[in-house]
């Protein structure tokens, strides 16, 4: 899960494995932000599958790819 | 995950916001009043619930995610300390946990270049950046360490 400059940076670093999904920075802050928002909370409780994915969904990350098991 | 194990967790948890690192078991035993043999046991499970990542070697913390208990790729200037995330996602994450502004600072895998970003109010200030994710979802948790 790494930040790249550019798809030709991406594609270099792939090689011939075969790619994943690349996102545009500004949705894996918005991801980042909601996925943990609540991890540092004194009565955190553990998230269910459903809510991560709701968080994954909501912010378009839908298909096979973005599937959680 | 029964309210012991999340009680043990939250305090792992409370304890790496304190001290600006992730904290002994010998530390969390302390806090709790428990044996160190308890808290390491606890955290074996909270590691099986994917609540918190042991190293497979020592029982000691590799991940409270998003932080990292070892150093990384990605520094993170966040709440007034440098921290260390364990991947993009997990840096942004740090901002998110900590309900801060920050800085992450990291390098293009593929070329090395110096990568600084900062956000603030959830936005960052370069938005030309791509994030790739090479494991799908349903796999991360096969190895999270190389996810």
């Amino acid at each position: 899960m790494n930040l790249f400059r550019s798809e030709e940076h991406i594609a270099r670093w792939l090689g011939d494995r075969e790619p994943g999904a690349t996102i545009p920075i500004a949705k894996v802050v918005e991801l980042g932000l909601a996925w943990y928002a609540d991890r540092l909370h004194s009565d955190w409780r553990p998230h269910t599958r459903d809510q991560n994915q709701g968080l994954l969904n909501g912010l378009g990350l839908v298909g096979e790819f973005w599937q959680l098991p | 995950m029964d309210q012991g194990d999340i009680n043990l967790r939250n305090l792992t948890y409370g304890h790496l916001r304190k001290l600006g690192r992730a904290p002994t078991a010998d530390e969390v035993a302390h806090a709790s009043g428990s044996s160190v043999d308890d808290v390491r046991a606890g955290w074996r499970r909270l590691h099986d619930a994917h609540a918190l990542v042991l190293n497979r070697e020592t029982i000691e913390l590799r991940m409270l995610n998003p932080f990292s208990a070892a150093p990384s790729a990605y520094r993170v200037e966040a709440g007034g300390r440098w921290w260390y995330a364990n991947c993009a996602w997990d840096a942004f994450g740090i901002f998110g946990a900590l309900n801060t502004d920050g800085r992450l600072e990291t390098s293009c895998p593929d070329c090395g270049e110096a990568v600084g970003i900062e956000v603030r109010g959830g936005r960052p200030n370069d938005t030309s950046l791509l994030f790739h994710c090479l494991v799908p979802a349903r796999e991360w948790w096969n190895d999270i360490v190389f996810t």
